[in-house]
């Protein structure tokens, strides 16, 4: 049933808000089947047509504003992007009149709770964070995600994509990063990279375990989650010298044919460990100020960790130093409230003061529900000093170079997947209203709960 | 949602602060007093117009109790702008002639005496100083006082930080008046105080002068989570509305005992004892004496319909819904009875009540004629409303006018000041915010912000950009 979704029939050429509508009456049409089709999960079927976006602004984020443009989508992928004079358009493709429209490369947020999350305030509808324990590197939020959640056709709407999905910052470790595409039939559809990466909070104000001196456990300081954090490294170290010398104690006995020995014991936390420790998987390392970023920097380095940078959103004395490590930084969020004793503008104008000094930037929602604001910031950050160009790269390109798929996503780009929005103007615009959005090719429907709700009570 | 910009699901209450123990109903007559002035008078509630019958009487009399000193002696002339005025559209290469901190004059062209300070807006454009109806800042975490699902008689003067830097920030993105509100913990929660973002001054001179008296009521998730969870009574919806009805019952009760008293009096009798005076009962008679405006927290369709119900019971009229994020499934209820909604541009589900929140309220409550405006109830998003506003425009095709209206105006009508601020009209505050960029996009900042025609930030200016306040205040 629900494949019908994903049917654009009809007459081509057709006006985009004639594609959204008849995707709209669809949904009217197949609203009284239940709620589910309004949940996340969208059956993907291969594209099988050509669609050319005729007509639109192009922001091709690499090579620039391509006016009058074609993007041609084939079996999923960009295949041509250009002029209207130099690019071919296949026959038999499904032609799309953008005329006014702003194409642009599908949105990547670099860090927020799709899928982990309903309600907030109902504990059962959350997956948001293990409380257990500070050191949980064996959490995969792979596990946790819910392919059906409501709040992704909401993000979807407004242009995202692909979002990282990261457990929430209450402990220390609390577990591993997914990479997922917004759209898909099943979880194992949407989660293109599993465990890509994993947070190291390191944000001092934020220690659930303080409090008066009767109820403190350990770690309540700093000192006790920094001498946490390098016990949980030298244990997985120890425990990877173990299984290196099981390896060849194992060798050896194969070569002398004799018993082997016994295997340890596996250890689930540690076992997490190991990518990170041997630098293959990227650490998501989260400081606010100075002194927590250079603590966790030291920690960082001691184990030879490769990591990006998180928030730093009050380090504004030290930004040289930020740019001397030559990691990329997750910004802020730009909202995050000055200090109390800094100018309003401190931490809005944080995007501009990074890229200044060669800082490549990235910007999350840090939410689920607000997913879909994302562009907003990197907006906001341009009235504050942030070249136009940097500020939507740190929403495509920098965020998949950052996350290891700019060679699929992050630009209009020939070989890409065809994850690509049309939309009535300027991307990073409040005002803007995005009018489709393509992943792999195929047109999603530009329906949500809220829609659904929306209709129900405009008629 | 990290830490950071964690959705408050806070709990608030408001209330604006009758002056110390003085009855109610003179700091009421001040209020009307003062408007008497103003060319117009927009809103034309009963009491009101009744209140200011009274107000002419009193004005006559020698007033010691007036709350602050009005504004005065600031001139000045802002020219070459393109003045959003908000009641009268665009004016391109506008000007703006301020005497003594009200608006003189708007126009293409206008007469300015000879030497008033001129502020060269350099073709940016101008709008009235935004109003967030719903703040719960500079309070000190003082919200609630979530002890009794019932406590009217909190003042939220009482807990009034006026240093609180977060007065600052709102200021730098263009808020010069705010709604401070008790939580919604209570059913009926405090008094709210309406503040200028004067910050650098003293306290008293933050207070919008004269400003009507507004009380939170609240309904729904917060009043049953905070009692319920402590094994107390409202714990349910029916508990909360009971709750309500009983608090209000007692309030004619008390009524009643002055009524009989002050008929004894009349008649001579010597003998009459005054009842004892309780201030909880009190402020629940004023509410329903009209004398306080009833600003109610709520989220759902039916509980909007139960407060309407509970209202005519009991004859009192409401100012606005909070939060209201389905109002757009009951807006002809508003409508008919001229209740306003302050809401948000898309928050939604941050708890069960906002799972049915979406984008299009705002409009589609304002097609079915409701007065509709944007608030923040957060120290983060009261510093860029705009863009909050800005969102209407592309969730259901808001106007630019419409939009802004819903920051200013609108606003305005729900703190009971719209007489006073909320557009640019002459005779009205000179609050007025000078933009960098289109206010009503993501680019839109603040330059220079206006109060009672005064600059109190600057973006120009290093540091804060604050023109009166002094480091280490």
């Amino acid at each position: 049933m629900r494949n019908q979704w994903l049917v654009v029939s009809g007459r081509w050429p057709v006006k985009l808000s004639a594609v959204s509508s008849q995707l709209a009456a669809k949904c009217r049409s197949l609203a009284a089947l239940g709620m589910t089709i309004l949940m996340g999960a969208v059956v993907l079927i291969a594209q099988e047509k050509p669609v050319v976006l005729k007509g639109g602004r192009l922001l091709t984020v690499t090579h620039g504003v391509i006016e009058n443009g074609v993007v041609v989508m084939q079996g999923g992928k960009i295949t041509a992007v250009g002029a209207a004079s130099t690019v071919n358009v296949p026959s038999g493709a499904q032609i799309v009149d953008a005329t006014g429209m702003t194409v642009y490369p599908g949105l990547i947020d670099s860090e927020s709770q799709l899928g982990l999350t309903e309600i907030s305030a109902e504990a059962m509808t959350n997956d948001l964070v293990e409380m257990s324990d500070e050191i949980m590197p064996h959490m995969h939020t792979a596990e946790a995600f819910h392919a059906e959640s409501a709040l992704i056709p909401v993000a979807r709407l407004n242009g995202i994509t692909n979002a990282i999905i990261a457990p929430e910052s209450g402990d220390t470790l609390p577990g591993q990063d997914s990479f997922i595409q917004l759209a898909g039939a099943s979880a194992n559809e949407m989660l293109m990279i599993r465990d890509l990466a994993m947070p190291l909070n390191f944000t001092g104000g934020e220690r659930r375990n303080r409090g008066g001196f009767e109820k403190q456990k350990f770690p309540a300081t700093r000192m006790g989650l920094a001498a946490q954090l390098r016990q949980a490294f030298l244990d997985a170290q120890d425990y990877k010298a173990k299984l290196a010398d099981y390896e060849r104690k194992k060798a050896d006995a194969e070569r002398d044919k004799k018993a082997p020995p016994l295997a340890p014991k596996r250890d689930l936390k540690l076992e997490a460990l190991l990518p990170y420790l041997d630098g293959k998987k990227t650490i998501v390392l989260a400081a606010e100020s100075p002194s927590d970023l250079e603590t966790a920097v030291n920690l960082a380095n001691e184990f030879k960790l490769k990591f990006v940078l998180n928030h730093i959103s009050h380090s504004q004395p030290v930004l040289d130093y930020v740019a001397s490590l030559k990691v990329p930084v997750i910004i802020g969020p730009i909202y995050q409230a000055p200090k109390d004793d800094e100018r309003y503008d401190t931490v809005y104008s944080l995007p501009a003061e990074l890229y200044k000094r060669g800082v490549k930037i990235v910007f999350a929602s840090y939410s689920a529900h607000n997913v879909r604001n994302l562009p907003d910031q990197a907006g906001y950050a341009t009235a504050f000093g942030l070249p136009y160009d940097e500020a939507l790269k740190a929403i495509t390109l920098n965020a998949a170079e950052v996350w290891g798929v700019a060679d699929r996503l992050g630009s209009l780009d020939a070989g890409k997947t065809a994850n690509v929005v049309v939309a009535n103007g300027d991307p990073l615009d409040v005002k803007t209203d995005v009018k489709q959005v393509y992943i792999e090719g195929r047109a999603m429907p530009m329906t949500s709960r809220q829609t659904w709700l929306r209709d129900q009570y405009s008629k | 949602m990290r830490r950071t910009i964690r959705v408050k699901t806070a709990i608030g209450a408001d209330g604006y602060a009758p002056q110390g123990l003085k009855p109610a109903f003179l700091s009421m007559l001040n209020g009307t007093a003062e408007s008497r002035a103003l060319p117009k008078t927009h809103s034309a509630s009963r009491w009101r117009q009744f209140v200011l019958l009274l107000a002419c009487v009193i004005a006559m009399l020698p007033c010691s109790f007036s709350q602050a000193a009005s504004p005065k002696g600031h001139d000045v002339l802002i020219k070459n702008a393109t003045v959003m005025t908000v009641t009268h559209g665009n004016i391109k290469g506008g000007s703006i002639y301020v005497k003594d901190g009200k608006i003189a004059a708007v126009g293409e062209k206008v007469n300015a005496p000879a030497g008033t300070p001129v502020i060269d807006a350099g073709g940016k454009y101008v709008t009235p100083g935004i109003v967030d109806s719903h703040s719960h800042i500079a309070l000190d975490d003082d919200v609630n006082e979530a002890t009794s699902p019932i406590t009217p008689h909190m003042m939220m003067k009482d807990a009034f930080d006026y240093q609180d830097k977060a007065i600052y920030r709102a200021l730098a993105g263009g808020v010069t008046t705010s709604l401070l509100l008790h939580g919604s913990a209570n059913m009926i929660g405090g008094q709210a105080i309406v503040i200028k973002h004067k910050y650098g001054l003293g306290r008293d001179e933050l207070l919008f002068p004269n400003a009507p008296r507004s009380i939170k009521f609240a309904s729904g998730e917060n009043p049953k989570r905070v009692y319920g969870g402590r094994d107390q009574l409202p714990s349910t919806r029916m508990g909360n509305f009971a709750v309500q009805r009983e608090a209000l019952v007692q309030a004619q009760d008390y009524m009643k005992d002055w009524d009989a008293y002050n008929e004894k009096i009349k008649r001579g009798d010597k003998d009459a004892t005054a009842p004892k005076r309780d201030l909880k009962l009190e402020a629940l008679a004023d509410i329903l004496r009209g004398k306080l405006m009833v600003q109610i927290h709520c989220y759902r369709a039916d509980e909007f319909l139960n407060e309407i119900a509970m209202a005519h019971e009991f004859g009192y009229k409401i100012r606005a819904f909070h939060h209201a994020l389905e109002a757009y499934k009951v807006p002809e209820d508003l409508a008919k009875d001229n209740i306003g909604i302050a809401t948000f541009a898309d928050w939604w589900g941050y708890k069960q009540e906002a799972w049915d929140a979406i984008p299009w309220n705002a409009v589609i409550a304002m097609r079915k004629g409701v007065r509709v405006a944007i608030k923040s109830d957060s120290e983060d998003y009261t510093r860029r409303l705009n863009q909050e506003a800005a969102k209407t425009m592309r969730y259901g095709g808001a106007t630019e006018e419409e939009a802004l209206k819903m920051i200013t105006l609108n606003a305005a009508w729900i703190v009971g000041v719209d007489n006073r601020v909320g557009s640019i009209d002459v005779g009205k505050d000179a609050d007025l915010v000078i933009w960098d960029g289109y206010p009503l996009s993501s680019y839109g900042v603040p330059d220079k912000v206006l109060i009672d025609g005064e600059v109190f930030f600057d973006r120009s200016l290093p540091g804060l950009g604050m023109t009166k306040y002094r480091e280490g205040q």
